[in-house]
């Protein structure tokens, strides 16, 4: 297919990645999650049970893993955006691929955000709010310095736009 | 101006009615005892128990409308003071006068009395309603305070001008001919014939279910919808509607973020349609309007769009329509799929049984999102969503040709630049 056919064809500059943090991130909460699924693996060996259930289980369990790390990988690989002179673009998703265009001048607010697994891994995510609760354009793995010079970028070029008015 | 004066002495009655049948339920739980060991009849006990609840609650009303006084105050300002213990003086500036209604609640017609409800524009303190006075009361007040709020205006306001009007026959029949109430009360009627041959009671669950849904919404709408009409007035159009109670709203064509054409297959015979309506949120708002009118021919429809979306042509929108190969990721819709920009709008049309067309000013759209799914993509083929304000709304162009989409976005943003800057 040529080129002009991409929907999601990166602009000029091409797209700025996410840190590969947030993989690691991502992988710390899946491997959390995990020692809940293990906690119930344990129940079920002690379990008065068939030991075919048992196994079911595990194989299940170990699957899943091995699918979501792998899954977390090329998602977050998957992550890019640019700046434009008039607008903001986010694009990401493997599985469903998403582009979202957002102009400077609808944005509304500009959140920068870290959870306690961002903050020991040093990321944080920014995300933009327009009028519209649709709006999908979250930036998540950035290191805290690019994410705070972001949101000063967008939030200035937000109200030089907005003061056009 | 006018001295302060009480609403009609009748209203405590009135307002305490919903009491009476709460009060008999209240002494019907304790009575059981009672009619056991003295034997006085049931009934009595029911309707001397809720006589006894209502008249407590006619008393707190009276006493609430002994301390409730209205007047118009010499700057021409609308004043109601009100509280029993805690006062509460609120005043309204007539001259910014949006609309003075009077409605007749059901109750309180019973007792011959009606509602005022007057309205100013701008946020805060804007509306006061007085319940309840008598019809000529509410007749005399409204001509009062019209007069008020010309002798402010030097130019004579122009009369608010019917538009639309929706028969309670159409919107009875619009209501039942609606794709999923129709449908459900089909699945009904089969039902019900299938169990009646079978002699089966199974069927009879889902009955109540199939069958009281769209009954419940259809009655619920019909009240709601009840006497639609909307007219023009110089703040935008103007929407009444309700039969038990009725309600006034007035849609500033600015605050207009996009609107829906609805057309469901059973009303395609007589060409009726429903257009509905997202509106700007304001912190603080009431219910806003979603429906600007929930059924009418489709002609008296698009006059109606056009006071809110001027300049713009709904049969020559230039739809680029989804390919063929749409059919294998939306094989029942995907003829009518389709996206067309134009210099004012983004229009997209979908549906099969119901049709719709969603309309968004380029000015109001928030960003545009492209998306593609795993089979969208095996198909070359792509969505554009023009996100606007939360409402019932939604302008998404799907399962188009990935290339078309290509273009069609940055259209978009180009376009909603442009709108910027034309403001």
């Amino acid at each position: 297919m040529d080129s002009s056919a991409d929907a999601f064809a990166p602009p000029e500059a091409g797209w700025i990645a996410v840190s590969p943090r947030l993989a690691t991130a991502r992988r710390v909460t899946l491997v959390l999650v995990y020692v809940v699924v293990v906690a119930g693996g344990v129940v079920l060996a002690l379990a008065p049970l068939p030991v075919v259930w048992l196994v079911v289980y595990v194989v299940a369990a170990l699957a899943a893993f091995v699918w979501t790390w792998w899954i977390i990988g090329r998602r977050v690989r998957s992550f890019g955006y640019a700046e434009r002179e008039a607008d903001l673009l986010v694009v990401s998703g493997t599985l469903v691929r998403r582009l979202v265009i957002v102009p400077y001048g609808r944005m509304q607010m500009v959140d920068l955000r870290a959870g306690p697994i961002d903050r020991w891994l040093g990321i944080s995510t920014v995300q933009l709010h327009t009028a519209a609760a649709t709006t999908d354009a979250t930036i998540p793995g950035l290191l805290p310095a690019d994410a705070a010079a972001l949101r000063e970028r967008l939030a200035a070029r937000g109200e030089e736009r907005t003061a056009g008015l | 101006m006018m001295q302060p004066r009480r609403t009609s002495p009748l209203s405590p009655l009135v307002q305490a009615a919903p009491a009476l049948p709460a009060a008999a339920l209240f002494f019907v739980g304790p009575g059981a005892a009672i009619v056991e060991r003295s034997g006085i009849p049931f009934v009595v006990l029911a309707v001397v128990g809720a006589l006894i609840g209502y008249a407590v609650f006619v008393a707190v009303a009276w006493l609430a409308w002994w301390r409730r006084t209205f007047w118009i105050d010499d700057d021409g300002d609308l004043r109601l003071d009100s509280g029993l213990v805690q006062r509460s003086a609120r005043r309204l500036q007539l001259s910014r006068l949006q609309s003075v209604d009077i409605v007749a609640p059901f109750l309180a017609r019973l007792a011959g009395l009606v509602e005022v409800r007057v309205e100013v524009a701008g946020a805060g303190d804007s509306r006061i309603v007085l319940r309840y006075l008598t019809r000529a009361e509410a007749d005399s007040l409204r001509g009062i305070i019209l007069q008020v709020t010309r002798a402010e205006e030097s130019d004579d306001a122009p009369q608010p001008e019917a538009l639309a009007q929706v028969p309670a026959g159409r919107l009875l029949a619009g209501l039942l001919l609606r794709s999923v109430t129709a449908g459900l009360l089909l699945a009904t009627i089969l039902l019900l014939v299938v169990t009646s041959l079978s002699q089966g009671p199974a069927g009879l669950v889902l009955v109540i279910i199939t069958g009281g849904l769209p009954i419940l919404s259809v009655v619920t709408e019909f009240l709601g919808n009840y006497d639609f009409r909307v007219a023009r007035t110089r703040e935008g159009l103007r929407i009444q509607r309700g039969l038990l109670s009725t309600q006034s709203r007035t849609i500033p064509p600015d605050r207009v973020h996009a609107v829906s054409i609805v057309s469901p297959l059973l009303w395609r015979h007589w060409g009726w349609v429903r257009v509905t309506i997202t509106i700007a949120g304001v912190e603080g708002d009431e219910v806003r309007p979603d429906v600007l009118i929930p059924v009418a021919p489709r002609d008296e429809a698009l006059r109606l769009l056009a006071e809110v979306l001027p300049d713009v042509d709904v049969d020559a929108l230039p739809f680029e329509s989804a390919p063929s190969r749409a059919r294998w990721r939306a094989p029942l819709t995907w003829r009518s799929l389709a996206c067309a920009i134009t210099p004012q709008v983004i229009a997209t049309r979908s549906g099969r049984i119901t049709l719709r067309t969603s309309i968004a000013p380029h000015a109001r759209v928030q960003s545009v999102r492209v998306t593609q799914g795993p089979w969208e993509r095996r198909f070359g083929l792509a969505s554009v969503h023009a996100d606007v304000a939360p409402g019932p709304v939604d302008v998404a162009g799907r399962h188009l040709a990935e290339k078309d989409v290509a273009a069609l976005a940055p259209r978009e943003v180009d376009e909603m630049r442009r709108a910027r800057l034309r403001g």
